[in-house]
């Protein structure tokens, strides 16, 4: 039987039966105030009963734990299956696979006319509606993660300060010295221009999950389910989907890959910066 | 409005209440305090029933239960955001409802002027995201509902409101502002049909909207999170929705579909209290 059903079967017995015994003791043998103690703990044995409507998963840690922070579970929240390509996450006996399929949307509503506004909206609930299995269908606003970028250019910068302090001193250099000095005056703009403001990326996917006892089940049925999706997907917006895999599905996933730690450092020296000078 | 499941629920734990009531006498010169025991665990019933986010959160603050939904992560005792603890620096994640109605699921409203709102959505949708300068992400949970169930289900409920305006109509105490309602409702429906009739899916829909805040204390990222949530309120407000920050065990739902989602629409229907 379900454990919710059980935790309120017995919420409710031991309600009942505390609530019986109160009302079955005869008056001469006791004391009003144990007749009050008895209704206290049977009402609150029916709030509890209640209260496993939806805080089955709270109760039984918190009854077990009696401490105030209770753990729900010390697992981490998810894995990655065998091939990458899935997020696995365990309930209780089950596995449940969630694969994420990316929607490659390129279009914005300032080239559209009116007429192919009101298209895109419609396609958008025809694609909302397209299975009658849950799909979770996502936009997704994150940070980029410039640091790669940033990296080349101080070094390319590096570069081209070496030749010019070669140029100073005298020494040979392959460019004529405006060149270099042009150069080192644009990759200089170019990098306080990238490092000063943070860039956004807007990405659209779609998840799908299937569970079942065994993991690779779990993510067969996953990847079954994100075909008929991508395949839904091809036929709304006519384009050709992909299923995210590898290190990617971390930015979908993980709270820090929306921002990057580079700039959330710069984030806060800034800030810092502001409040002291 | 609560969903049927939870009427049962209700009902089934109020019978060690009617029990007790039934029984006063025995209590004798302390039926006053039973009277209070059984008023105050009616109301806190009520409350789980009907408000269940304000009560939960409400105990949770005062004596200061944080739960751990999963290792790095933690649910303070305001139960509105996770924490995740990553490289010194704390990320909160907090959400928010966007249906037309909060904590439930609906079918699209019939509204008027349905075409030219359909054509601004576009542009509406690209203003919010331009005026956005942190990470977000808006979910859309949906599920296609079978067409003929659908039918059949806003047929009965317009064979009911017919009847009730018939009723309406025979009675000699009617007014007329019931009367218009009844009608409201009955076009609502009749919309609702005439759309299936063109075709077009009914669909069941939960929506939410998820974004990151970081701080360098817990205290930070939290009202870092909220001044982001507040923003994007705002941003969201030329959709006309109605939006609502999620706490309590809808927090704790919500982060857990972040890796495993409702694979049936039962799911979902015995996680949120829902609107058909």
């Amino acid at each position: 039987m379900d454990k919710k059903i059980l935790l309120l079967m017995g919420f409710l017995g031991a309600s009942v039966l505390v609530m019986v015994i109160d009302v079955s003791l005869p008056n001469a043998l006791v004391d009003p105030l144990i007749r009050i103690l008895l209704l206290a703990i049977a009402l609150f044995l029916s709030i509890m009963a209640f209260s496993t409507r939806f805080y089955t998963y709270l109760l039984l840690p918190m009854l077990k734990q009696r401490s105030r922070h209770v753990v729900l579970s010390t697992d981490d929240a998810y894995w990655l299956s065998a091939g990458q390509d899935a997020v696995m996450h365990r309930e209780g006996i089950l596995f449940a696979a969630t694969v994420l399929v990316k929607i490659p949307m390129y279009v914005s509503a300032t080239q559209m006319n009116p007429e192919e506004k009101l298209n895109f909206t419609r396609q958008v609930a025809r694609l909302v509606a397209l299975s009658q299995e849950p799909v979770r269908f996502t936009t997704q606003l994150h940070m980029m993660n410039k640091d790669n970028y940033i990296k080349t250019l101080r070094d390319t910068i590096n570069e081209v300060d070496t030749m010019e302090a070669a140029l100073m001193s005298g020494g040979t250099v392959s460019e004529p010295e405006q060149v270099i000095k042009g150069k080192s005056s644009m990759w200089h703009h170019m990098l306080d221009n990238v490092a000063s403001t943070p860039s956004f990326e807007l990405v659209s996917f779609a998840a799908v999950s299937a569970r079942s006892p065994k993991e690779f089940e779990a993510v067969a049925e996953a990847q079954r389910r994100a075909r008929e999706v991508i395949s839904g997907i091809s036929a709304v917006f006519g384009v050709s989907s992909s299923i995210v895999t590898g290190s990617e599905i971390l930015k979908f996933v993980e709270p820090e890959y929306s921002i990057p730690y580079s700039t959330v450092a710069e984030q806060i020296s800034k800030s810092v910066r502001e409040q002291v000078i | 409005m609560v969903s049927q499941d939870t009427l049962v629920y209700l009902l089934f734990s109020s019978v060690v209440l009617f029990f007790a009531l039934a029984n006063i006498g025995i209590f004798g010169p302390l039926s006053f305090a039973a009277y209070f025991l059984m008023a105050v665990t009616g109301i806190v019933l009520g409350m789980l029933a009907f408000a269940d986010f304000l009560l939960f959160t409400f105990i949770t603050s005062v004596l200061g239960i944080t739960f751990e939904p999963a290792r790095n992560y933690k649910i303070g005792k305001h139960q509105d955001a996770v924490m995740k603890f990553v490289n010194g620096i704390y990320y909160a994640t907090g959400y928010v409802t966007c249906n037309l109605f909060a904590y439930v699921f609906k079918e699209e409203s019939i509204i008027e002027g349905e075409d030219e709102r359909q054509a601004q959505a576009p542009d509406i949708w690209e203003r919010a995201i331009m005026s956005i300068p942190f990470p977000f992400k808006f979910n859309v949970i949906s599920a296609a509902r079978d067409t003929q169930k659908v039918r059949d289900e806003l047929e009965g409920k317009r064979a009911y409101q017919e009847f009730q305006l018939s009723r309406a109509y025979q009675s000699h105490s009617a007014d007329q502002t019931g009367i218009t309602d009844i009608q409201r409702k009955i076009s609502v429906i009749q919309a609702k049909i005439d759309r299936i009739s063109r075709d077009e899916q009914p669909v069941a829909t939960l929506m939410y909207v998820e974004t990151t805040a970081v701080g360098v204390s817990e205290a930070a990222a939290g009202d870092a999170l909220t001044a982001q949530i507040k923003q994007l309120e705002l941003a969201l407000g030329g959709f006309d929705l109605q939006t609502t920050r999620i706490v309590g065990r809808e927090l704790y739902q919500l982060f857990n579909y972040n890796f495993s989602l409702p694979t049936t629409s039962a799911e979902i229907k015995s996680a949120f209290d829902t609107e058909e």
